[in-house]
């Protein structure tokens, strides 16, 4: 997977081409800046010695910024290949969604911009790993005693490195679990918003909310006072090393080993060595990546299932046979003629809604056949209205036309609805304040705008009032005439519109016939409470 | 703004904590002057020893400054704490202040909400640590440069001042690319989470191509966003670098001839050198790494802050309202100007006592009458009385004591039965309340929860949504409100329940309104408000069953009718 990323996208030599010069730079400035201190110490001013020092400065500088850019692009690009893949392979995978939704969105957005960034991390880590080599064999070639110094000294330096990674866990712990009762508070009280603007008693009800805020502060200061203990030795590490190999430099000046220059150009080394300690997170963020590299492999290699469902019958027609699914139904047979209303009852658990999504070619038989003639508009109780704009979400997945989403939103007898919110169809959904009864009807437009052979509501008007249900039942009569309807329901009112019924019990048909018949059985009166 | 007031508040924990970084500041201030000295007195003059001790000093000097900064972090608690509290405060108070607007934050806004807060805790310290650090040293070395080469002060000094004020110019452009970048990731977050979210739809819709394109047109901006940001933050480098490599330049340009004519010592040399290649040029270069980033984390966070609470404006007046009869005079309300009206030109009269039932389809604005009688919504035209006064003008704490609004959605929070019952009548004695529980038949559903010293969890953990609103609706019998809405409250109770607690409020005194979720609401009450999108209709069941077809249409369809045997 990570190799994918960078062998897909081979800017990352240019990086590494880029990283070269810059790195050879780094290595050359201390040396470059001792000539020019000894030159001017002599009194000379040698254009050449201040020329090539400039020069290595500006490579460096340029080429960092070069690096930058060159860096955050190929990152983004990578990450950006990652999502279309992860994005596409989720929505193959389809209903029911094998990833939970927020689970999904922070592989999208978290995993796959860190996995996205593996080929800058693997180019950064071997220039770290080059610069700090070349800064000991610059320390061994002015004075092999500085670099055995400076070696001696590095195992010190990650001990200490690492004894700043251990934190507190207990005062951790507390500040994440007083957090998240802070934020179980507020959406408690958010639910209830209407209650309290009505009430005034906002105030008062925040400060019922900020209750455990004494127990978050407490933790706070805990964790700082440990950061505090930790920082202090790490603190001390760099003058640490620095003082040591100084100190072996100073010898190496009165032995006549080195000149005063030289000794900058050691201080200079030190701090390119060192530098590669803190260069120690790289190593962790590869290990992300390649953490995330697997959460995005656990998604692409669940397998899609197989398109081409359900089968083909005459138009309008609807026809299972033996259909089986896993804990919903067993062995369903039935027949639905073209332009027929068939309510489906039973109580619930009994596989109605399986009933629904097998018909609709949302979900897929274990066993047995099924075949539907023609399209399907699909509505269901609480539906997801996803879309940008109100309009773009009744039409979502289509490329109708204004008129066509009117007119189904008119006989969803959502139209005196949306007319109403602040921009009318072009309102945000995210700003469309909207009730479920609201939902349920936008919902209901989208499945008639695609004008489908077949429809499947799946207790698609149960927020509804009785009214505007049969107000609904009418529009769709007179707007899509003859259609086909397999309708999911809880009323008698509707059972007794339907042609006929098919009552469910236990994922098994009980029996199929009109609502009159039927109603003399007990059982079934039973069924709607 | 509520972040300044927050620190001001906090200015005497932060002087004392920039008394403790004067002492971090001091190796930077110390350390090209005693590398010079050993050198110059030390290993140059061949006393290898006498350079070892002045290294020594140096080496104490960093102990102490890393004792200052252990200070530092020990007091940093003090001052970001208090900090994030009142941050906390701030948005808990805004976010609930915010209920009379018409968007109300959801729990994954709420999730964003915090975590903002997070970043300005974390970044505030960033800066109180890093930033204030990385100043101290950048100017305790160039303090130290200057009096180690006094003549040549501010030739080595002013690059360094030019390239921060350049650099601080760039702030502005890098916060908005920031930002940019910011609302980049979380519209993308959103987008795909939505598409995740109603993947069920999506395939049921054949809508995947649709959803895939709106998820990378977001990816998409994502990504050309983090590449201005690079541009951004490369020009940024590039100044500061530039800031310190010149000094050094100019320094060993004049030098030379300063070293010929013995104004400047080999010491002195090598000290300046020191100063800006070891403290002044890696500050810089923190500044511009990891301080920027840290600023314009904090900077884009508190505006997204400021966004998700708006700071708050009180609606009331001193007006005293002379009884509790409600009226409304041609009152007009839209959710936009060029929106179709909610409400239009509504004329209504409810004398102390009244019962009214308000019918008519879902969706066409029922809730917003709620909203206009208890004055949490402003009429675009006409005007909405209590008590013979404009209800917005009337005296807060008494518009809100005496007209009582009972939402479908229930408000119930973590803590006793008791606590939750009592909200709107804290001093009510235990007798009142199981009074109130009796009335709206909700005995037998508290005597479960463990009477009134039980306990409800979060989001009424537990609770069904019609036991819920029970219990809210119990809470506002229990309230003195003269005028009492029931908007949809008992939404989620079977039809007897329902009725229960409607007799209840009927019997209670005071005038109720009843926004009705079944028609049989409209059979118990004296007044029936039919709306439907014309224009509205008023009067009692019988009236309107002899007058409108409309409201004839709507009992019809809803009363049951016979089943063919």
């Amino acid at each position: 997977m990570l190799l994918s990323v960078v062998r897909r996208d081979p800017r990352w030599l240019l990086l590494a081409l880029n990283a070269l010069p810059v790195t050879a730079a780094g290595l050359l400035l201390p040396t470059a800046l001792a000539s020019a201190v000894d030159m001017a110490l002599a009194g000379r001013l040698d254009g050449g010695t201040v020329l090539w020092l400039v020069g290595l400065a500006g490579v460096e500088v340029l080429g960092d910024a070069i690096g930058v850019v060159l860096a955050a692009s190929i990152t983004a690009r990578g990450a950006a290949w990652l999502r279309r893949r992860l994005t596409e392979h989720l929505l193959a995978l389809g209903h029911p969604a094998r990833f939970e939704a927020g689970d999904a969105v922070s592989r999208l957005t978290g995993d796959s911009g860190i996995a996205g960034g593996v080929a800058v991390l693997v180019v950064d880590l071997g220039i770290s790993a080059l610069t700090a080599a070349g800064a000991v064999t610059a320390l061994a070639l002015l004075d092999w005693r500085l670099a055995v110094v400076f070696l001696l000294s590095v195992p010190l330096a990650a001990l200490l490195v690492r004894s700043h990674l251990r934190l507190t866990a207990a005062d951790v712990a507390t500040y994440q679990e007083v957090s998240g009762e802070l934020s179980a508070r507020l959406v408690d009280a958010v639910g209830g918003l209407r209650t309290i603007a009505a009430s005034g008693r906002a105030d008062q009800e925040a400060e019922r909310v900020l209750r455990p805020l004494p127990r978050l502060s407490a933790a706070g200061v805990g964790m700082w006072h440990t950061q505090a203990r930790m920082i202090w030795r790490a603190g001390l590490l760099l003058p640490a090393v620095e003082l040591a190999v100084l100190t072996a430099a100073g010898f190496g000046v009165v032995a006549g080993r080195l000149s005063v220059g030289d000794v900058l150009a050691t201080l200079g080394y030190v701090a390119l060595g060192m530098g590669v300690v803190g260069q120690a997170t790289l190593l962790t963020a590869l290990q992300r990546a390649r953490a995330s590299a697997e959460r995005l492999e656990e998604v692409l290699s669940t397998p899609v299932p197989p398109t081409g469902f359900p089968g083909y019958a005459a138009s309008g027609e609807v026809e299972l046979s033996g259909v089986s699914v896993p804990g919903a139904l067993h062995d369903v047979d039935l027949t639905v003629p073209a332009g027929a209303f068939v309510a489906v009852v039973g109580r619930s658990g009994s596989g109605k809604s399986a009933l629904a999504a097998v018909i609709g070619g949302l979900a897929r038989p274990s066993a047995g056949r099924v075949r539907r003639g023609g399209s399907v508009g699909y509505a269901f109780e609480r539906p997801a209205l996803v879309g940008t704009t109100v309009a773009d979400a009744v039409r979502y997945g289509t490329s109708l036309d204004h008129d066509d989403v009117v007119a189904a939103c008119r006989a969803a007898q959502v139209h005196d609805v949306v007319v109403r919110l602040p921009e009318g169809y072009r309102t945000p959904m995210s700003a469309a304040p909207m009730s479920g009864g609201e939902a349920q009807r936008l919902g209901l437009a989208r499945a008639f705008v695609r004008d489908p052979a077949v429809l499947v509501l799946d207790d698609a008007t149960a927020s509804l009032d009785m009214v505007t249900e049969s107000t609904v039942e009418r529009a769709v009569e007179s707007a899509l005439p003859g259609r086909t309807r397999v309708v999911v329901t809880h009323r008698a009112a509707t059972a007794r519109r339907a042609d006929f019924v098919v009552w469910l019990d236990d994922g098994r048909v009980r029996a199929v016939g009109p609502h009159a018949d039927l109603w003399d059985d007990d059982e079934y009166r039973a069924v709607f409470g | 703004m509520a972040y300044l007031r927050a620190l001001r508040e906090q200015r005497r924990g932060i002087v004392v904590l920039l008394g403790w970084s004067v002492l971090e500041g001091v190796p930077a201030l110390l350390s090209g002057r005693l590398v010079g000295l050993a050198v110059d007195r030390g290993f140059a003059a061949g006393r290898p020893w006498v350079g070892v001790g002045w290294l020594l000093v140096l080496a104490a000097v960093a102990v102490l400054g890393g004792f200052g900064l252990r200070q530092v972090f020990m007091r940093l608690g003090a001052v970001i704490e208090p900090l994030r509290d009142a941050l906390v405060r701030e948005v808990v108070r805004g976010v609930l202040h915010a209920g009379s607007h018409t968007r109300q934050p959801d729990a994954s806004a709420v999730a964003r909400i915090t975590r903002h807060v997070e970043v300005v805790r974390d970044a505030t310290a960033g800066v109180l640590v890093q930033a204030r650090a990385l100043l101290v040293t950048t100017a305790a070395a160039l303090v130290g440069l200057a009096a180690t080469v006094s003549s040549l002060a501010w030739l080595v000094i002013l690059p360094v001042i030019a390239a921060l004020v350049l650099f601080g110019l760039l702030l502005p452009s890098l916060a908005r690319g920031q930002r940019r970048l910011v609302m980049a990731d979380e519209q993308a977050a959103s987008v795909a989470g939505t598409a995740f979210l109603g993947v069920r739809d999506v395939v049921a819709v054949g809508g995947s191509g649709h959803a895939l394109r709106d998820v990378m047109a977001q990816v998409d901006r994502q990504a050309s966003a983090t590449v201005r940001m690079a541009f951004a933050t490369a020009l940024r480098g590039v100044v500061i670098a530039l800031g310190g490599f010149a000094p050094l330049v100019l320094l060993l340009l004049s030098a030379p001839g300063m070293v010929r004519a013995g104004t400047l010592t080999t010491g002195e040399v090598l000290g300046a050198v020191v100063y800006l290649s070891t403290s002044v040029q890696p500050a810089l270069r923190g500044l511009a790494d990891t301080t920027s980033t840290v600023v314009l984390r904090l900077v884009v966070a508190l505006r997204r802050l400021a966004e998700a609470a708006p700071p708050i404006a009180p609606v009331g007046g001193d007006a005293v309202p002379d009884g509790y009869e409600v009226g409304l005079r041609g009152v007009t309300f839209g959710w936009s100007a060029s929106a179709e009206p909610v409400v239009r030109s509504l004329d209504l009269v409810l004398p102390e006592g009244s019962h009214l039932a308000v019918v008519g389809p879902s969706g066409i604005g029922k809730s917003t009458l709620a909203g206009l009688v208890t004055g949490l919504v402003e009429p675009q035209a006409g005007v909405v009385c209590f008590g013979g006064v404009p209800v917005r003008s009337v005296v807060p704490e008494v518009r809100h004591e005496r007209i009582a609004l009972v939402p479908q959605e229930t408000y119930l929070f973590t803590g006793t039965v008791r606590e939750n019952l009592a909200l709107f009548a804290p001093s009510a004695s235990d007798a009142a309340l199981l009074e109130a529980v009796a009335a709206v038949g909700a005995s037998d559903l508290v005597a479960r929860l463990g009477g009134l010293a039980g306990t409800v969890g979060h989001a009424g953990g537990g609770l069904s949504g019609g036991e819920a609103q029970l219990l809210a609706a119990a809470r506002v019998y229990a309230s003195a409100a003269d005028v009492v809405i029931l908007d949809e409250a008992t939404s989620s109770l079977d039809p007897a329940a329902e009725a229960v607690v409607e007799q209840a409020f009927a019997a209670r005194g005071g005038t109720l309104i009843v926004i009705a979720h079944r028609l049989s609401s409209a059979l118990r009450a004296d007044l029936v408000l039919l709306m439907d999108g014309g224009p509205p209709l008023l009067g009692s069941h019988t009236d309107l069953l002899a007058t409108s077809a409309l409201y004839r249409d709507l009992m019809a369809a809803w009363q049951p009718t016979p089943i063919a045997r």
